[in-house]
């Protein structure tokens, strides 16, 4: 039924403020690899007959429960030692990737127009090019509106290929916060990704992107990034024989674990819903009275109580656009005045 | 739908209602007022005799768990808490269908109680449901002017206080607790207008001073206006209230509540009639039943007829009460 007793607001009575959320997002290597299936497959990991990238997903993909996580690929700049190379696999669809994300990320520079490289460093001076890069691709489902500066850790296998995580470096982002170690670019902050136990930056995170751009320094030095049973590659080896799904397994391979926190921008509105002490305090609800008695008093004198439990928030035409619920009523007398505060979140 | 956790800080859990989202998605969002409800709560457990002290009283009223709020607008508030500033109100009034059995009202037959009918104007439509045991006093006939009416009658409904016209005045017109207009929401797929009271329309027992009923039923169709229930398909009509001049009168030689369904003084009255949608067709097998006779009828004859709820809402006290209609229409037999 309508409402026969409107309150208004005024502009006194709304205000809006900003928060922000945050949650731990915790990704185990175990379902990166070998959870949902044997090593380098799984029905969790989704490729695709271009393949360009791979998609993860946090449980088969063909259930309707799955959701998808990230995407793994891999590229390298069209002037990398790699481009030209002979026998390259795939060389057109890696160059195209990482200048896909490259002129998003960072654009073009120079008299050329040229596509920026990534970089190990928050300068964008042209210095520490990452020219050949592994890309972890992050679900919007996962980052939400940005990830948190400074929260991004990985713990990446180093080992031989049969114990990958027997040696391991963590690369994180510690150097970075809210307010200093980031750069700005067009595609948003990014920072530097640095391996604790050298102090050797070893990739960035572009954190309102999702994406992390991984070097393939973390893994020079091992002889066998990549291998199977006829086939045993480093990692730039790999990157030049093995196709994009093939260095993405590895590098799945290798992944021990990822964290980082999200964060999600609420924008709300705060309305103070004033109750003043001479209003309300009589009830509509049909079991206020008995025999048409106030149920409430044995006299007139009595003071006339309500309970409050539903706040509705309406537009000028009585169109009910918003309810609020008090978890527990609220006793309301003449004698006390209720400010209510209901938040809507957007 | 759960409850919302009572155990520790009072919590506010609030939600956009699906017109808040359809008017969000169209740029017209925009919070002007707001209202408070109390639709959990049970009055009835508000306890003036514990032993304990007044501190009690509404002890079980404050553990009432309250459910999260729901997104469907209709279902936000049912009803309102009310200002009066008055502070020593003790009564407070009610709206009651009246089923004396007045002349030129109806109310439900006896086989089918609570269900008032309303005759469609099609053919031999009235003179079957007669001859079902429906009777001319059980069932109104669509966009019929002069009656018979359905009468609702508000005021105080307690035998504490005699419904003379000075306890009207004092116990309703001075605290502001009457109805001059109420608010009747129907079904518009239906019913396509509401016929409420003229300003001649009268319902007293003073006409001849000696309590002898004056009942006329003069309708008109009722402006129909943009205060909604929010139900789906429902529409509003404004009808007005005429003032229930049933008084208490301890000279007159029929008593008043042979006449009124209300105890004690009366406010307003109103006397309501509708017209059935002339388009209806399949909505009777949609919606209702078609070709079937009715429970409890005498002949055999063969209606389509679907059921329908009027809300009935004072614009001023936000009393209120529902009437079940059953729309009949002869079909066969």
């Amino acid at each position: 039924m309508a409402v026969v007793n409107y309150e208004p607001l005024g502009t006194a009575d709304v205000t809006t403020t900003k928060t922000l959320l945050h949650e731990s997002i915790p990704l185990t290597g175990t379902i990166l690899s070998g959870t949902y299936g044997t090593l380098l497959s799984g029905d969790n990991i989704k490729n695709y007959t271009h393949g360009m990238f791979q998609s993860v997903y946090d449980y088969p993909y063909l259930s309707s429960s799955a959701n998808h996580i990230f995407d793994l690929t891999v590229g390298f700049n069209a002037s990398s030692p790699l481009s030209g190379t002979s026998g390259v696999t795939m060389e057109s669809k890696k160059i195209n990737m990482y200048n896909q994300f490259s002129q998003v990320l960072l654009g073009f520079t120079g008299s050329g127009n040229t596509i920026r490289d990534f970089e190990l460093d928050t300068t964008l001076d042209q210095t520490g090019s990452m020219k050949e890069s592994l890309f972890i691709n992050f679900s919007r489902l996962l980052y939400k509106d940005e990830i948190k500066k400074g929260t991004v850790s990985l713990v990446l296998g180093t080992g031989s290929w049969a114990d990958p995580f027997a040696l391991t470096k963590t690369l994180s982002d510690a150097s970075a916060s809210a307010t200093a170690g980031t750069a700005n670019t067009m595609g948003g902050d990014y920072g530097v990704l640095y391996s604790a136990a050298d102090d050797t930056a070893r990739g960035v995170v572009f954190y309102q992107a999702g994406l992390i751009v991984l070097s393939t320094s973390s893994w020079d030095s091992i002889p066998l990034f990549n291998s199977g049973s006829d086939y045993g590659y480093t990692i730039t080896d790999s990157l030049v024989s093995a196709s994009i799904s093939g260095s993405c397994d590895a590098l799945r391979h290798r992944i021990k674990n990822i964290s980082f926190n999200n964060t999600t921008e609420i924008n709300s509105t705060i309305y103070f819903c004033r109750i003043p002490s001479n209003k309300y305090n009589y009830s509509s609800n049909p079991t206020y009275i008995s025999s048409s008695q106030i149920v409430v008093k044995n006299v007139a004198s009595d003071t006339p109580v309500s309970y409050v439990t539903t706040i509705g928030l309406y537009n000028g035409n009585n169109q009910l656009l918003a309810t609020a619920k008090l978890s527990e009523p609220l006793r309301k007398d003449p004698n006390n005045e209720i400010t209510l505060r209901v938040r809507l979140d957007y | 739908m759960g409850f919302l956790d009572n155990s520790g800080d009072i919590i506010l859990d609030a939600v956009l209602t699906d017109l808040g989202r359809q008017k969000m998605a169209r740029g017209n969002f925009s919070i002007t007022k707001f209202a408070v409800g109390d639709d959990e709560i049970d009055y009835g457990l508000y306890n003036k005799n514990s032993p304990s002290g007044s501190a009690y009283y509404d002890l079980e009223i404050l553990q009432t768990p309250v459910m999260e709020a729901f997104t469907q607008t209709n279902a936000g508030i049912n009803y309102g808490l009310l200002t009066n500033t008055a502070t020593d109100l003790l009564y407070l009034p009610t709206l009651r269908i009246n089923t004396k059995g007045l002349n030129n009202t109806v109310r439900p037959p006896s086989t089918m109680r609570g269900l008032f009918f309303v005759a469609s104007t099609a053919a031999d439509t009235t003179n079957k449901l007669i001859a079902e045991g429906v009777t001319a006093a059980n069932h109104t006939i669509s966009n019929a002017t002069t009656g018979p009416a359905i009468l609702l009658e508000a005021g105080l409904d307690t035998t504490d206080i005699n419904g003379t016209a000075a306890n009207r005045t004092t116990y309703l017109l001075n605290t502001n607790l009457v109805d001059n207009y109420y608010f009747v929401y129907y079904d518009n797929r239906f019913i396509s207008s509401i016929l409420g009271p003229t300003p001649v329309s009268k319902f007293n027992n003073t006409v001849d001073e000696n309590g002898t009923l004056e009942l006329s039923p003069a309708l008109h169709n009722s402006p129909r206006v943009s205060t909604d229930l929010q139900l789906e398909n429902y529409s509003a009509a404004r009808v007005r209230g005429i003032m229930d001049g049933i008084v208490y009168n301890e000279s007159f030689g029929t008593v008043d509540t042979t006449l009124s369904i209300i105890s004690g003084p009366r406010s307003t009255c109103t006397m309501l009639n509708v017209e059935i949608n002339p388009n209806l067709s399949t909505e009777f097998s949609k919606f209702g039943s078609e070709d079937t006779a009715l429970p409890g009828g005498l002949v055999g004859a063969k209606f389509d007829f679907l059921d329908t709820i009027l809300y009935v809402q004072g614009a001023n006290t936000g009393i209120q009460t529902q009437i079940p209609l059953r729309i009949c229409k002869y079909k066969s037999g």
